[in-house]
């Protein structure tokens, strides 16, 4: 592939990168896997690049391929199954301010979260950054209507999980 | 405040924080090599294809052909090469093209779909070859149990018999291993995407129907 088209497609990864870490971030739970899930999707989208016509928004796209190499075409390692740590949460909290209980019930939504399928992770993604049920239905190929139901769905889960 | 709204206010919040990786590192890391599952399912398909084609090759050097003249089967055995050698290329260039479609720019349903539909070409291929094993199996043991030699032998009906049980109990063990094994690969390479396409769709049905 051209070194233009190589160039064109590292400025517009690195100014929209932010979505592939946000992926890494929901599917991961340390360093290690989530840098890992990071080159993955940064292959894949290149990979994909040439085909991407430009009729969606950039940032739509990525997530579209983001998401379907983190749910069909990345191949978890056991290592990264089995580690407990939660170093991608962490990362962030000393620099906001939360008081105790807000940060301890943050660590229980993301802990949550990890214990989701990997298609409830997806919905959980496009519900933390407000995309609408028709981006959603378009990205994973069902029905709005299935969307909405699967939304509410991996909601009241969540719920449940935090309020046993 | 809600969880959920605490959470969605957390995640907006860390744009500001998330690592940025360099022009540099990107492009160092888009050239890595990528280990995706679709990489994993295309190399072990590929060694599914030829191992039949290499070991049907193989057979067919270390058999005397002149035990086939002998039993009457060279021209059988031509055509049928010709039809299975017909049969294989068909399979492949349809794996081929399955192999083509998958691109991460469908969306989630469609892509499992085409990944499945790549392993299914393998699986139908994996059947047609299993089932030449029978085929060849009865087309041998008629015509040697109907060569001159073993005529001349003057066999009784409880030899035959005995001759016919065995071969086809050896060769029903041989399908089944094959098979069991072959589930097995199939399986594991195919469970975690097909337990997500069923999450994916499931309701899709029961929804159609309101």
């Amino acid at each position: 592939m051209n070194k233009t088209l190589e160039h064109k497609f590292i400025s517009d990864l690195e100014e929209n990168q932010n979505i592939v870490h946000k992926v890494c971030r929901i599917y991961t739970n340390n360093k290690e896997a989530h840098n890992d899930l990071f080159q993955e999707i940064s292959i894949q989208l290149w990979k994909a690049y040439p085909k991407f016509r430009g009729d969606s928004k950039f940032s739509t796209w990525m997530y579209r391929v983001a998401l379907n190499t983190a749910i069909t075409l990345y191949r978890k390692s056991k290592r990264t199954i089995k580690t407990q740590d939660f170093e991608s949460v962490l990362y962030r909290i000393e620099s906001i301010d939360y008081d105790d209980s807000e940060e301890k019930q943050l660590k229980l939504l993301y802990k949550a979260i990890h214990q989701l399928s990997d298609i409830d992770k997806a919905l959980v993604l496009l519900y933390l950054e407000d995309k609408s049920y028709k981006d959603i239905s378009e990205m994973m190929g069902i029905t709005e209507v299935n969307a909405r139901v699967k939304m509410n769905r991996v909601k009241t889960k969540l719920k449940n999980i935090l309020n046993p | 405040m809600d969880q959920l709204e605490l959470l969605k206010k957390d995640w907006k919040n860390q744009d500001k924080i998330i690592p940025k990786l360099s022009k540099e590192e990107l492009s160092k890391i888009i050239h890595r090599k990528s280990s995706s599952i679709v990489k994993w399912i295309f190399i072990i398909s590929i060694l599914e294809l030829l191992i039949p084609i290499t070991l049907s090759l193989c057979s067919r050097k270390l058999r005397a052909t002149d035990e086939i003249e002998k039993l009457g089967l060279t021209n059988f055995m031509n055509i049928f090469y010709g039809m299975v050698f017909l049969v294989v290329l068909f399979f492949i260039v349809k794996f081929y093209k399955n192999y083509k479609a998958i691109s991460a720019n469908s969306s989630t349903k469609i892509l499992i779909q085409k990944i499945i539909k790549t392993r299914k070409t393998v699986k139908y291929y994996i059947w047609f070859n299993l089932a030449l094993i029978p085929i060849i199996t009865v087309v041998l043991v008629y015509q040697t149990l109907h060569s001159p030699e073993i005529i001349a032998k003057n066999l009784d009906n409880l030899s035959i018999l005995t001759i016919w049980v065995l071969s086809l109990i050896i060769m029903a063990i041989v399908v089944g291993v094959f098979w069991l094994f072959y589930q097995l690969i199939y399986g594991i390479l195919l469970k975690r995407l097909t337990k997500n396409y069923n999450e994916l769709i499931n309701n899709e049905i029961n929804l159609q129907n309101i």
